[in-house]
């Protein structure tokens, strides 16, 4: 628990700790490093954060690049990132860039849940790729499949298509039913 | 359980309407599919003007079915139909977006992709 703790806290908070030398000052630290923790307990199911991912998407030169939080909408997934890549190595390499940086930050945790890697999907043909992180999925498609399947435009539209659903539920609110009739209402 | 010659809906906007199952991929002698399942099938209807024809031999991936599916906290599903989605060789969904609730065990059985078209996972 201690390692983990440590290897999630960030390395300038442990060098200073380690230039102060004493233990109550690395008490401290745990706690302050306990405090980081909680605040983002959300994703830390995830192997690759979102920062990371588009740091990478930035080194490995890929085009187009969009997130899109979907945390609202759907409760298995935070965010979607969708990449384009030139050609279908490009997209493969995009991929391949992704799953070596989590081995890389799983190699600096080691002993916590050392093998987990994220499942990658679709590597051997390269035209639509998805790495699938807990809470961050990449999409690296290449321009044709990313112009068929238009999957920013799904997660994107999909709030206004739920506001007519909203007004269908006007619609049904019950009205009381005006009479039309010509007879008299037996009461009156 | 999907079985050969069982009828199946098509779940996205690839063209076929209906499918029947003649081969489900996996171990030899296999008798029945069930959620998350390669099958091998025929187009048996398809919406006219559509890439897919009648008579075509296809790959799907099953994403609903009438048999519950059991999960580890006692919850179990089932659905209406029978339904599955096309899919080429390679995996790839063929249709560009999918109908209907999706139960979150595809995304585990690695098909992500047809996972993040659809618009509800149960």
């Amino acid at each position: 628990m201690l390692t983990a703790l440590r290897s999630s806290s960030s390395s300038s908070l442990l060098r200073r700790s380690w230039r102060l030398g004493s233990p109550v000052s690395r008490r401290g630290l745990c706690s302050s490093s306990i405090v980081s923790e909680s605040n983002d307990g959300g994703d830390r199911r995830s192997l690759l954060e979102l920062g990371e991912v588009e740091k990478i998407l930035n080194d490995v030169r890929a085009d187009d690049v969009k997130v899109i939080p979907v945390g609202k909408r759907c409760d298995w997934v935070d965010y979607m990132v969708v990449a384009t890549g030139r050609s279908t190595w490009h997209v493969k390499n995009i991929a391949e860039a992704l799953v070596y940086k989590a081995r890389f930050v799983k190699q600096k945790q080691k002993g916590v849940e050392r093998m987990m890697l994220p499942s990658v999907e679709g590597q051997e043909e390269g035209k639509w790729i998805v790495v699938d992180s807990g809470r961050v999925i990449v999409h690296a498609l290449d321009e044709n499949a990313r112009a068929y399947y238009k999957l920013e435009n799904l997660w994107n539209s999909d709030p206004s298509q739920k506001e007519p659903s909203q007004d269908l539920a006007k619609a049904f609110v019950k009205i009381r039913p005006k009479n039309n009739s010509k007879k008299r209402v037996q009461g009156a | 359980m999907i079985q050969p010659q069982t009828r199946l809906n098509v779940a996205d906007n690839s063209g076929a309407r209906e499918l029947m199952c003649i081969r489900i991929i996996g171990t030899s002698n296999r008798r029945y599919a069930h959620i998350g399942d390669v099958i091998v099938a025929v187009i048996k209807e398809a919406i006219p003007n559509s890439p897919l024809e009648k008579s075509e031999v296809i790959r799907a991936v099953i994403v609903r079915t009438c048999k519950e599916l059991k999960r580890n906290n006692g919850m179990k599903i089932r659905y209406d139909d029978n339904a599955a989605v096309v899919i080429d060789q390679e995996g790839n969904p063929k249709g560009t977006r999918i109908f209907g609730a999706i139960a979150r065990e595809l995304r585990q059985l690695n098909f992500t992709k047809i996972v993040s078209l659809a618009p509800e996972v149960l």
